[in-house]
């Protein structure tokens, strides 16, 4: 689901046929289309491809690199990037073991909390970004060393590895004996950020302020609130990843996202810049950013099962990123040329 | 080179060890599955050959995570499955975080044995096979100790802080210096070096430092044994004693030079080897005896040594020998002790 902030540049008059035409050039059509041929493509020639257990497996790492998507894009709005999103998910799961571990708190206490400390770290993000008028790149680049460092220190870097049985039961949940819970999750949350950007004013005032800042201010637009406030959200999605994983391993592990949380970063950007979120701010594609994830990894698990070389999955992957950078410039080159944006 | 001659040498361990070969699956298809890139499991890659071609197993297949990372193992682990892999040789990329995958492999069929590091029961796996990591670092340090002549400081240089077996070696380690009654201390434990980059910066700096107050040097991770090898060698002071862990080319070569004062062989190529054959077995109608005499360790109580030896200056080169020894024990004992077969 793209949600533009402009008016549409088709004219009403074209009627249906130029509404068909909208979806058949939409970029959500597109990779709806790539998924199929490549899905098609790997089932033809592997016969686990398309094996329950292989679509299980796919599906929930989709539910996961979706969440992670997520936590990016809504930063990617305001035109800015958190490169932290790795270490918040990291120090929110680990917030999340505490809670449930050391504290015995029930789940339904440790899960909220964890997702709160999540979105009080973007907050501390956004607040710098904000005051400091430093680009997010330099902001979030020092904060993923603080906020992975004084979680290291503080656990030193010992996972809790005696959670309760159902988290990781719900990694395991397969919804109608096939569907990952964890895919059924970054779906219901994918319909929430929907509605969020494109009926509440909350979310139109985000979009507002990250397509054109100056023209929002003046429109009344406090876009300062609204740069931490998409931080803060993406701060929580992160955590909401980052509990994802542990119940995929039923452990919070500091090293879940590799060293400073880094091995999240390519995936954060591929799935929303894949799914049509412009780079430059003031448009998401909430169902584009699902759909990227998709596409990302059913070529990742047709690889991994080719056996083309485990370490040429991460090389294609980084092209991948480059085609849809280069695609989101000509993107935007083509909406800016239509009024757009 | 070097490989050429390892490849060699783990052949010619296999082909002594062959007597007594029993019909195989051939459907039997195993994945060897370290948890990330690391010159440990290189031999793993042999071994799962080798097994291929002595015990007519369909395929033992040595598949490496493209980092160090538990979700990338988990992933990669889910993938195999999918291709069809229906036994699993697995060094545990955590304690437990591997266990769900596992748990997964096994509801579809498969079956697992944690390699070389261990799950935490309950676990799925069948059971844990790996160097009683523990014992090898306590004797590795009581080697050193008698090199010092039973007094002095002693530094430790270890492996990944998320491998399980870091902690129970920093402990070992303790255990066999606080038996010298204070006459001997460890002054420092550097972890979360098993990497060229991170070695070679902590161990150089901190040898420039403080060399003169290191009387020995006790290594338990491969990469680490490797730079406090060539750190030594760099000071030329053989001074300062050193155990080392593993066989890489230049702990051996610092042993014949007098640099390093010994080494700690673990048998990675063992536990490919017959972990392969044990899996291929339990497929093929054999099962675990009852009675089966099940060591303990920290995290599991069905834990099977897959042997340590120390080599000094005088077994240097006889190390294949060493290994060939320990490999063929191990081997043995399962057909003795914890295979019953009809």
């Amino acid at each position: 689901m793209s949600i533009e902030t402009s008016p549409p540049a088709v004219p009403e008059a074209a009627g249906g046929t130029s509404q068909i035409q909208k979806i058949l050039f939409s970029n959500e059509f597109g990779l709806v289309v790539l998924i199929v041929l490549a899905f098609a493509f790997f089932a033809s020639l592997l016969p686990g491809f398309s094996a329950p257990f292989s679509l299980f497996a796919i599906g929930r790492q989709i539910g996961i690199d979706t969440m992670i998507g997520f936590a990016m894009m809504a930063v990617i709005v305001t035109g800015g990037l958190d490169l932290s999103v790795g270490a918040i998910g990291v120090s929110a799961a680990m917030v999340f073991g505490w809670l449930c571990e050391r504290l015995g708190l029930p789940l339904a206490v440790s899960i909220p909390g964890a997702i709160l400390f999540g979105a009080l770290l973007g907050t501390i993000n956004g607040y710098a970004v904000v005051r400091s008028g430093v680009h997010s790149f330099i902001i979030t680049l020092a904060s993923m060393s603080i906020f992975f460092g004084v979680m290291i220190f503080l656990t030193k870097a010992e996972a809790f590895r005696g959670l309760p049985p159902e988290v990781a039961a719900l990694g395991r949940l397969k919804l109608g004996g096939k569907v990952s819970a964890l895919l059924a999750i970054s779906v219901a949350v994918c319909i929430a950020l929907s509605v969020f950007y494109r009926y509440t004013t909350l979310g139109r005032r985000v979009l507002a302020a990250g397509a054109n800042p100056r023209a929002a201010e003046v429109s009344g637009v406090r876009t300062g609130r609204m740069f931490i406030a998409c931080h803060a959200l993406t701060g929580a999605l992160a955590a909401l990843a980052g509990l994802m994983v542990t119940a995929r391993t039923g452990a919070a592990v500091p090293s879940m996202a590799g060293q400073l949380g880094q091995d999240w970063l390519l995936p954060a950007f591929l799935a929303p810049v894949l799914g049509g979120t412009l780079l430059s701010g003031g448009r998401v594609a909430v169902f584009g950013t699902l759909l990227g994830a998709a596409f990302v990894n059913v070529i990742t698990a047709g690889l991994l099962q080719l056996r083309i070389g485990e370490f040429w999955i991460q090389a294609c992957l980084g092209l991948m990123l480059l085609a849809a950078v280069l695609a989101d410039r000509g993107r935007h080159v083509l909406l800016r040329r239509r009024g757009l944006v | 080179m070097k490989s050429a001659i390892r490849t060699l040498a783990l052949s010619a361990i296999s082909t002594l060890l062959l007597a007594g070969a029993a019909t195989a699956d051939p459907e039997t298809k195993v994945a060897l599955v370290p948890g990330g890139p690391h010159p440990y499991f290189s031999a793993w890659e042999q071994a799962g050959k080798d097994a291929v071609k002595d015990f007519g197993i369909g395929a033992a297949d040595y598949r490496v995570p493209q980092k160090w990372e538990l979700s990338q193992q988990s992933q990669l682990l889910e993938s195999l499955l999918s291709q069809g892999y229906n036994s699993f040789l697995i060094f545990p990329g955590d304690a437990v975080g591997t266990t769900p995958v596992v748990q997964e492999i096994v509801e579809n069929g498969g079956q697992a044995l944690a390699l070389a590091g261990c799950l935490k029961d309950p676990t799925p796996a069948l059971f844990c096979m790996g160097t009683d990591v523990a014992n090898s670092a306590y004797l590795g340090t009581k080697e050193l100790i008698k090199a010092m002549g039973g007094k002095g400081s002693i530094a430790h240089f270890t492996g990944f802080l998320v491998d399980p077996n870091t902690q129970l070696r920093i402990d070992a380690v303790q255990k066999a210096a606080d038996e010298t009654n204070g006459a001997v201390k460890v002054i420092q434990v550097i972890a979360d070096i098993d990497a060229p980059q991170p070695a070679e910066e902590k161990i150089n700096a901190y040898l420039a430092a403080h060399a003169a107050e290191v009387d020995g040097i006790v290594t338990t991770a491969w990469v680490p044994a490797v730079t406090a090898a060539n750190a030594l060698r760099k000071i030329g002071d053989k001074r300062i004693k050193m155990v080392g862990i593993d066989h890489d080319e230049v702990v051996l070569k610092a042993i014949k030079d007098g640099f390093v004062n010994g080494t700690m062989l673990q048998n990675p190529y063992g536990q490919g080897y017959v972990g392969s054959y044990v899996l291929d077995k339990l497929r093929s109608g054999c099962t675990i005896k009852e009675s089966a005499p099940w060591a303990k360790n920290a995290l599991t109580a069905k834990f099977v040594d897959s042997g340590t030896v120390f080599v000094d200056a005088s077994q240097v080169d006889t190390y294949v020998d060493a290994m060939r020894g320990i490999t063929k024990t191990l081997k043995e004992n399962f057909d003795k002790d914890f295979l019953a077969c009809k």
